[in-house]
């Protein structure tokens, strides 16, 4: 075994002592080529998986490539870009992600934070109902589709007979233009308001406890100590759960393919689904590729936007 | 200090290094890829198949297909386990299933790989223009001509399987090639209950939709029809379809390659007329995305007086354990009768089932295996015995042949409609065109379109599908 390298000198001021190279230990490999050698594998990864297939969807993206067809790929410059964005189709399923994403988001983090709120003031059983309700993010969402769709299903769902055991008339959930997004929005809000109590809870239990005595002390009622303490100090936290929704959410695929198909229509086509159907019913990968990068822009773009935000409200 | 250092930016040099490292990596990445760049140069037309049969290898060898999990599947696999194995030992069969909502997604990536898990692909008629223009499966005309007894099928189904371009309904181009030999037959079955409607099935459209209408009223509970309208794989294009051509529309003019004007003349509007205000008022709520399975569960649980199925997905609704109409096969049959569907201004059926293609990436001795197995299948002995164990045959003899129509209760149907199939468009844009045609049809089956809207839509869509190859970016929009 080598001899531990000294790190830091017991003195400060004073210059360490050069130590010798460790036995058997190539003179050759400096600190920074160890470092080097160590990510490597890492950063092999990272470029094979996500920079190479990002740089290459960017090239493909001005081509009139499709994968099927083979061929040379033809320079098409902006065409894509400049259909997708005129394209009525694209259009329709942006509107229609945009509420679904409002929609979702808003329902989970309205509930996620009233349940993380009810379950903080709890002193008894915390652990276990923190536990239970977030058994449905544990699932898989091919799996909440699927058991949804059966709960849903308009003739032998338990949703509709329970509502029938109600004097309440059936309803046509997944087959109708409302009530398929609105089932797409509450089935997305049951499997992640967990998500959203889970990052409200870390926030509201980091809130110190001396100022809810302070404010005890000077008579405060519990809405002003809500609005005053809680949630300014947990606001940043909970701003944060709702841009990683945002972002999940924007790009929703499996539920819609699960519960819908898109449809009834293309009424419930999200801007994901859509670049499925591009690139894999027609594959024209080119414009696939447009798409996508299109997608992503907008994800940063209005991601920046946010942390510039959310920085400014951590400043003031 | 040992901190300091490490902050400190690199001379210029080392950086320079660095840079030129994750360059190199990032080239070789792309190069490895890439891989070696074939693709490129690869020709879009189907490589030929030889006209005789390679010597065929004696080591242990895995026949693989793909096809969609469906009863089938799982019987064709037990059929040539059984059967096949005792002329070719040392062969396996081995059909690999996916779901049907991916079986197009699954055959086509794997062909834009270059590079198949399977050797034959049981392709939808319709996906054989795609198959062969991307030469992703062998041209077997040779083959077919030096192995297989042409006139012994009905000339359009040996077309409708394999020919590309497309054979116009009821014909067969001689001079055209072929790419693939028929596994499946299937059409629609009229399925409707003996005890509510009686014994003769309707004969005219119109009738059924009054007979429906009548037994709707009769028995609550019971919805008058049940049929397909699903926006996933064809369902909802498929019905169109029917009731298009049952009312003497037209899918297209295949000559001039119009879809606009033609699609939506003035029996294409009364079909849409049809099916979405007489027929779809005689449904179950909530059946806009019933497809073959919710048919079926809809049949079986006595829920329907008529209902519209593919013969070949029919076999489940004769088994007790199964239905709530008897609990046995002939209590069942007491109560379902199957008949061809009824006919109007035409007597036109949509053609179903699917063809066995050779994939061009498969190994040398798979493919050899592949057209070995192929010619053994229709043979004619082997054909009865297909039919026998469950499966749809396609030569005439077997089709006649007292294993088939004895086999089950809807093979007569089978055989009775072949000469009214009509088959959907085969063209290389088939997917794109039958998810236009879906996604409005059901729109218009839930409300979402009006009728006219819809079916105007699906022509002006699907035109621009077929002309929009000239343009410049945005394709597949």
């Amino acid at each position: 075994m080598s001899a531990p390298l000294p790190l830091a000198t017991d003195h400060p001021g004073q210059v360490a002592p050069a130590a010798p190279p460790a036995p058997g230990r190539s003179r050759r490999l400096s600190d920074r080529g160890l470092a080097a050698a160590f990510i490597s594998p890492a950063l092999l990864l990272l470029l094979a998986m996500s920079v190479f297939p990002l740089l290459w969807a960017l090239y493909l993206s001005f081509t009139d490539y499709s994968a099927t067809r083979g061929g040379p790929a033809h320079f098409v410059g902006f065409g894509n870009y400049t259909a997708i964005l005129a394209s009525a189709q694209v259009h329709q399923r942006a509107l229609t992600t945009l509420i679904y994403v409002v929609g979702a988001v808003g329902l989970q983090t309205v509930l996620g934070f009233t349940i993380a709120y009810l379950i903080s003031r709890r002193t008894h059983g915390r652990g276990l109902l923190t536990t239970l309700f977030l058994v449905p993010m544990m699932l898989s969402p091919v799996v909440v589709g699927l058991f949804w769709r059966f709960m849903l299903d308009a003739q032998f769902g338990v949703i509709n007979s329970m509502l029938g055991s109600l004097g309440l008339g059936q309803v046509e959930w997944l087959t109708r233009q409302r009530t398929a997004l609105i089932s797409l929005i509450v089935v997305d809000t049951w499997q992640w308001t967990p998500f959203i109590m889970l990052i409200a809870l870390a926030g509201l239990t980091a809130v110190p406890k001396y100022l809810y005595e302070a404010a005890s002390i000077d008579r405060a009622s519990e809405w002003f100590r809500f609005r005053t303490i809680t949630l300014p100090l947990v606001w940043p936290l909970l701003l944060i759960a709702v841009l990683f929704r945002a972002i999940e959410a924007f790009r929703l695929f499996d539920l819609v393919y699960i519960l819908t198909n898109g449809g009834p229509g293309v009424s419930t086509e999200t801007l994901s689904f859509h670049v499925y159907k591009v690139a894999f019913l027609g594959f024209n990968t080119g414009t696939a590729s447009a798409y996508g990068i299109l997608m992503v822009l907008v994800v940063i773009v209005l991601t920046q936007l946010y942390l510039r935000y959310l920085n400014k409200l951590k400043e003031d | 200090m040992r901190h300091t250092r490490r902050t400190r930016r690199m001379p210029a040099p080392g950086r320079k290094v660095q840079l030129a490292t994750a360059a190199m990596l990032l080239v070789a990445t792309t190069v490895a890829a890439c891989g070696d760049g074939q693709d490129d140069g690869a020709t879009a037309s189907a490589p030929k198949a030889p006209a005789t049969i390679p010597e065929l290898t004696k080591d242990p060898l895995t026949l693989s297909f793909i096809w969609f999990d469906w009863p089938p599947a799982h019987a064709l696999e037990d059929f040539a386990n059984a059967e096949y194995k005792k002329e070719r030992p040392n062969a396996t069969i081995k059909v690999n299933t996916v779901p049907n909502a991916n079986w197009h997604d699954a055959m086509f990536t794997q062909f834009a790989a270059r590079k198949t898990d399977f050797d034959i692909a049981i392709l939808d008629s319709q996906h054989i223009g795609e198959a062969v223009t991307n030469g992703n499966i062998l041209d077997i005309t040779d083959f077919v001509k030096n192995n297989i007894e042409v006139e012994a099928y009905n000339p359009y189904l040996l077309a409708a399987y394999g020919q590309f371009p497309q054979a116009e309904t009821g014909k067969r181009d001689e001079n055209a090639s072929l790419y693939g030999l028929p596994l499946l037959g299937d059409t629609w079955t009229m399925i409707y209950r003996k005890d509510l409607i009686g014994d003769k099935p309707p004969q005219t459209w119109d009738q059924m939709i009054s007979v429906a209408e009548r037994c709707q009223a009769d028995n609550p509970g019971v919805s008058g029809l049940a049929f397909h309208q699903a926006n996933g794989s064809d369902a909802a294009a498929v019905t169109y379809n029917t009731v298009n051509g049952v009312y003497g529309g037209n899918l297209w003019d295949a000559k001039t390659r119009k879809i606009e004007g033609v699609l939506n003349d003035a029996a294409g509007q009364e079909a849409m007329d049809v099916l979405v205000n007489k027929m779809k008022p005689l449904t179950a709520k909530g059946s806009g995305n019933w497809f073959i399975d919710e048919v079926n569960a809809a049949v079986a649980q006595g829920k329907a007086c008529i209902a519209f199925n593919w013969i070949a997905a029919s076999g489940g609704l004769l088994d007790p354990k199964q239905s709530m109409l008897g609990t046995t096969r002939e209590q069942i049959l007491d109560k379902l009768g199957f008949a061809t569907l009824p006919s109007q201004k035409t007597n036109l059926v949509p053609l179903g089932g699917m063809g066995m293609h050779v994939s061009a990436y498969s190994a040398k001795d798979n493919q050899a295996e592949a057209l070995n197995f192929m010619k053994w299948f229709e043979r004619a002995d082997i054909q009865k015995k297909w039919a026998a164990a469950g499966g749809v045959p396609s030569r005439t003899d077997a089709l006649e042949s007292p294993e088939f129509l004895n086999a089950g209760p809807f093979n007569q149907v089978y055989t009775d409609s072949v000469p009214r199939m009509r088959d959907m468009w085969n063209v290389p844009e088939y997917a794109r065109l039958v998810d236009i045609e879906n996604t409005n049809v059901n729109a218009a089956l839930n409300g979402a379109k009006k009728p006219k809207e819809a079916l105007d839509d699906i022509a002006k869509e699907q035109q621009s599908v077929l002309d929009s190859s000239s343009r410049k970016g945005g394709g597949g929009l």
